[in-house]
């Protein structure tokens, strides 16, 4: 990791830390003191509400980079492991009454489970071929959720508010709480994982699967854990986004969001611990603006538009600026908040 | 100053632009008036937009129609926050959070969908809301939500005694398929099927499912088709109930059997969708009058439609949420009537328990200026209008072919398989 000029490690523990110099400390307390002090100063309860669903899409989306961004498993149906995690902690908690700290990591599990068994083609199978499968694995979770009573099928079913003990999270407030401690804990280990052996092994079969065989990485074992991983993440955020809904049916998962999930790391910056946080608040900060504030603004205001122009701008600048990324910046925002670091180390001088 | 600088400095002039657009609307330098908020979100894109868009188009049009030309509400302008949720049910729930937030009284949806998939946040929190297309489980049992109109269910039972009563010469039961979207709208109609077939005197022969984006229904079709049916009914919306009939027509199936939908498909849509000569005697449901008939509401309705989206003329899901707008307005009325504006004007729990309690529970013989049977509120019943009539696809125009019908309150709850 590059440092400010004049700052040395002298253990290698101090190499290996995330967070190494006084600046960076300061830094990390000062952003979480924001974040969780988020409550007292944002503008009404709605907009908390968007921060704790964003929370929720974090957690999901870093499962998902690891998948893909550290390992290049190109998965195309995280929705549907999504919706593994939101019906398994609706059904425990529902119908069997199991508390929710037990629901939620045995939606991670189910999830990862699930994400094993899909992800077994993988060995076999790259790129668009996976994609596929990963796509027919959405089609198929869905189906079975439909189609079997236990899940209220297509009408859905009910999930109570998340709980511990006697604790019930009812407020705003409690709920954001809630999910931004899991999605911090979520990218903690998400970081330590990228660093680990493990990470480095998915990063190797990413850039050459056949070269880190060769060099006696487990194809097989590396592939599902990483399956594993990033499933049990998206089971994780499931559980919370049904608990947070009160009510879930499959048309909150649809195939589109799984798409969404892809843009949103790669408009992020693919393969690196930070992207997903900045795809998943990009593209949630453009969702809420074009919804809730241009598209009505256009709406409303110029009645001499076509028929549906207002309502198609959303799709429309979506699809720009996905594009708009690929070309002009592949990398993502990960990289340009990378240069901007850099310029800041080097700063007043350039070069 | 050299190109790359120029363009860097255009797109983030452009960028500016549009983020501040929606700011200036808020610049509003007028004297604050005493306002009263509701929240209003339609399918306008999406899956179900060529029904959403529509709908979204006349409440805001009435809207503009009610704070214009009858002063609002009690002398209070009525304030609209319109989103869009894209037939997503996500994003709607987060658009229902923001109209409580924002302190809006009531909202209303145009699918019942998009309510089923907002009710829950909605009955947890007491905050009422108006479904214009409505289904048994978005009032079995009775909580917040109210149905405008009768239910998909009630269109199935309509349509079915209707037929048995009417149509049907042969001897026996007469066998009848169904087709229903996978959501509320088609599960209304499978549930009303379930209570009441048997004592219709209908034999229910095949349950099929489809996607709202399906684009071809041939093979579950074949297997209707094998099994020989009289009837087939479509509890959906109009692109994958045209799908459905064009398939049935292709086949061979239609004309020879009886083809009817409810009142989610049976819109001019359908025929522009499907065509004129393929749905030409396609039987459906429909609680609101047509497009032109003398009502004392109509003249006003279309010329704010040939005025502001012209492009809707004709639509029967523009009357329908027109009428929406209307039964709001009514409810709001009654609502400072009896309890006075103070209440309404933060939003906020008391507010809302107003509206319900203090106007929508108090609607009696609204005649909701002729567009649709009169809407009233009886206790344990949150259907607000009971009245439907059966329409025929005729020269490709949608024709009325009976009077009002009263559709019966049916106790899904007490059925042990509803919801389940």
């Amino acid at each position: 990791m590059t440092l400010p000029c004049g700052v040395r490690s002298y253990k290698y523990a101090d190499d290996m830390a995330i967070i190494r110099t006084k600046t960076q400390w300061v830094l990390f307390i000062l952003m979480l003191v924001l974040l969780f002090t988020m409550p007292l100063y944002m503008p009404s309860n709605y907009w908390l509400g968007i921060a704790t669903l964003t929370g929720i899409t974090l957690i999901a989306a870093t499962g998902l980079n690891l998948l893909l961004g550290y390992c290049g498993q190109l998965s195309i149906g995280h929705a549907g492991f999504i919706a593994v995690g939101a019906y398994t902690s609706a059904i425990l908690t529902n119908r069997l009454g199991v508390p929710f700290p037990i629901a939620l990591l045995c939606s991670g599990l189910t999830a990862g489970t699930i994400g094993i068994i899909f992800g077994i083609p993988s060995i076999r199978l790259k790129g668009f071929y996976l994609a596929i499968t990963s796509i027919a694995a959405q089609f198929i979770i869905l189906w079975v959720i439909n189609h079997w009573s236990l899940t209220g099928g297509f009408m859905g079913m009910q999930v109570p508010y998340a709980s511990i003990g006697s604790f019930v999270f009812k407020s705003r407030a409690s709920q954001f709480y809630l999910v931004t401690s899991i999605a911090v804990l979520t990218i903690f280990i998400a970081k330590n994982i990228a660093r680990s052996r493990v990470g480095r092994a998915f990063i190797a079969i990413r850039d050459n699967d056949l070269a880190a065989q060769v060099m006696g990485i487990n194809l097989f074992f590396y592939k599902l854990l990483a399956f594993f991983i990033g499933c049990f993440m998206a089971g994780i955020a499931g559980s919370l986004l049904a608990h947070w809904m009160g009510f879930i049916n499959t048309e909150y998962f649809s195939f589109a969001d799984s798409i969404l999930y892809v843009a949103m790391i790669i408009i992020g910056g693919l393969g690196t611990t930070i992207g997903p946080i900045f795809g998943v608040i990009f593209i949630s900060t453009l969702e809420q603006y074009l919804t809730v504030g241009l598209v009505p603004f256009l709406e409303r205001t110029f009645s001499m538009l076509p028929s549906g122009f207002a309502t198609g701008v959303t799709p429309m600048l979506f699809g720009l600026v996905i594009v708009l990324f690929l070309i002009l910046e592949p990398r993502g925002l990960a990289h340009r908040w990378s240069l901007f670091k850099s310029a800041y180390r080097l700063w007043p001088f350039s070069y | 100053m050299n190109k790359s600088k120029l363009r860097v400095i255009g797109a983030i002039l452009m960028a500016l632009i549009i983020t501040m657009l929606p700011f200036l609307s808020a610049c509003d330098t007028e004297e604050q008036v005493e306002t009263i908020k509701i929240g209003i979100t339609t399918p306008s894109s999406g899956q179900a937009a060529e029904k959403g868009s529509v709908m979204g188009h006349a409440n805001l049009d009435a809207f503009e129609y009610i704070n214009e030309e009858l002063g609002g509400v009690a002398g209070h302008p009525i304030e609209v926050v319109w989103l869009d949720n894209g037939y997503d049910a996500t994003k709607a729930v987060t658009n229902v959070q923001l109209f409580m937030d924002e302190g809006c009284v009531m909202y209303a949806t145009a699918s019942s969908a998009m309510m089923t998939a907002t009710m829950e946040t909605a009955n947890r929190a007491g905050f009422p809301g108006l479904a214009c297309f409505n289904a048994p489980n978005l009032h079995r049992p009775p909580q917040h939500i109210y149905g405008q109109m009768t239910d998909y269910g009630d269109d199935w039972t309509a349509f079915a005694k209707y037929y048995v009563e009417n149509i049907w010469e042969g001897e026996g039961k007469p066998r009848m398929a169904l087709h229903l979207l996978n959501n509320s709208t088609g599960y209304g109609a499978r549930d009303a099927a379930m209570a009441k077939a048997e004592e219709l005197g209908i034999e229910i022969i095949s349950i099929d499912e489809h996607a709202a984006t399906t684009m071809s229904e041939i093979e579950s079709l074949t297997r209707i088709k094998a099994l020989n049916p009289d009837v087939l009914y479509i509890s959906s919306t109009p692109a994958p109930t045209a799908v459905i009939i064009k398939n049935a027509y292709e086949l061979g199936m239609y004309p020879g059997i009886t083809i009817a939908c409810g009142h989610a498909g049976m819109t001019k849509e359908l025929v522009n969708i499907a065509g004129a000569d393929i749905t030409e005697g396609v039987y459906g449901v429909f609680p609101t009058v047509s497009w032109g008939d003398d009502v004392p509401g109509m003249e006003k309705m279309i010329e704010y439609c040939l005025e502001l989206h012209p492009e809707d003329e004709g639509n029967g899901d523009y009357i329908t949420s027109w009428a929406q707008s209307l039964i709001i307005a009514e409810i709001l009325r009654l609502t400072v009537e009896n309890a006075g504006y103070e209440v309404l004007a933060e939003g906020g729990p008391e507010a809302w328990a107003a509206v319900e309690y203090q106007g929508i529970q108090q609607l009696d013989g609204y005649d909701v200026e002729g567009l649709h049977g009169p809407v009233s509120y009886v206790p344990g019943d949150n259907r607000l209008s009971k009245s439907l009539r059966i329409f025929q696809v005729q020269s490709g125009e949608i024709v009325p072919i009976t009077g009002w019908i009263e559709a019966p309150l049916i106790k899904y709850e007490e059925y042990e398989w509803f919801g389940n």
